[in-house]
């Protein structure tokens, strides 16, 4: 069943390397994702898909590239969906 | 002489068994081959979507192949139906397997080299009945293993370097010629004939054969006209 729900990630970032990374993680997952928000502590996205693939999302995310360190990350329901699966947009 | 993209062999066809899987290199590029339990055949890139885990290691059950990790299972498209911790879900088409092209024949497993050429396997020689020798794995640069091959024996380099054909003494052998790395050759060592023309005194005494050529090949020194680490040949020198 599809869910909607907005990851944060917390931490060290270089935010194009965390981006590219979250991008081909959400590819790979068949995601809808988009960017709302990205600086050098906090990246906040809104992704939509199966629960299961929003965990996957998620963890494997939390691992990371090797030029960022993820401190903490969490998930919150949302009501608003990314437009369309692979969707990648940055800014609110 | 160089090597370049194309079709390679990559092991002798009956090395590999129905429903069994194993791992090589090409190009120093780490592949996983598999046969399916209906004779088919498989080239993929060694690594597991999820964690990358070597496919190779994994189990081949019926017509998929899957992680010994955490047992996502594979078709024969290489794209992932099966997740056994989360079995309900419908798992989506992007996570899959990067596949080469992949055929048997005379009585080896051939791959291409480059995921996305389509170019069909032409070979010179297109024989059912093989008797197989063994597969050579030689300490030696590819060029370097071609150019003391040549020098030994009389040779006739075929399909672009990927097969040889060999006069060593009285016995002709056809031998597939796998690049596996920039210091590591493979070498496919097959008769064109039935497994009864060449009963196990010959196919023993072309083993011995091999495994004389691969001890010199380790022990000669590298031709300087066959540079370490290349898979090419340095221009001619005077």
């Amino acid at each position: 069943m599809t869910q909607v729900a907005t990851v944060f990630f917390v931490g060290r970032f270089q935010p194009e390397s965390f981006l590219e990374f979250i991008r081909h993680r959400a590819e790979r997952l068949s995601l809808a994702a988009a960017v709302h928000s990205a600086g050098p502590n906090c990246i906040e996205v809104s992704v939509a898909g199966d629960e299961e693939l929003l965990d996957a999302f998620e963890l494997a995310c939390s691992l990371g590239p090797i030029d960022c360190l993820v401190l903490d990350h969490h998930r919150v329901s949302t009501a608003e969906a990314p437009e369309r699966v692979g969707e990648y947009r940055s800014g609110p | 002489m160089s090597f370049s993209g194309g079709w390679y062999p990559v092991a002798l066809s009956n090395q590999l068994e129905p429903a069994t899987s194993a791992g090589t290199r090409l190009f120093d590029r780490e592949i996983c081959i598999w046969r399916d339990s209906d004779g088919g055949v498989h080239a993929w890139e060694d690594r597991c979507p999820h964690r990358g885990m070597r496919l190779s290691f994994g189990f081949v059950r019926g017509d998929r192949i899957a992680c010994l990790y955490h047992g996502w299972q594979y078709d024969m498209q290489g794209r992932c139906r099966f997740i056994p911790a989360h079995p309900q879900l419908d798992v989506p088409s992007t996570i899959r397997v990067a596949t080469y092209p992949c055929i048997d024949r005379l009585g080896m497993v051939w791959m291409c080299s480059d995921l996305k050429m389509e170019m069909p396997l032409d070979l010179p020689i297109d024989r059912r009945d093989i008797a197989p020798v063994r597969s050579l794995y030689v300490d030696c640069a590819p060029i370097a293993t071609m150019q003391a091959l040549s020098a030994r024996s009389e040779c006739t380099v075929l399909a672009g370097g990927a097969l040889i054909s060999i006069h060593a003494g009285p016995q002709n052998m056809i031998a597939g010629f796998q690049p596996f790395g920039k210091g590591k050759t493979a070498l496919h060592i097959v008769f064109l004939g039935s497994p009864e023309q060449y009963p196990g005194n010959a196919r023993r005494s072309a083993a011995v054969w091999a495994e004389e050529l691969r001890h010199d090949l380790e022990r000669e020194p590298v031709p300087d006209t066959a540079p370490a680490g290349s898979y090419e040949a340095a221009p001619w020198r005077s």
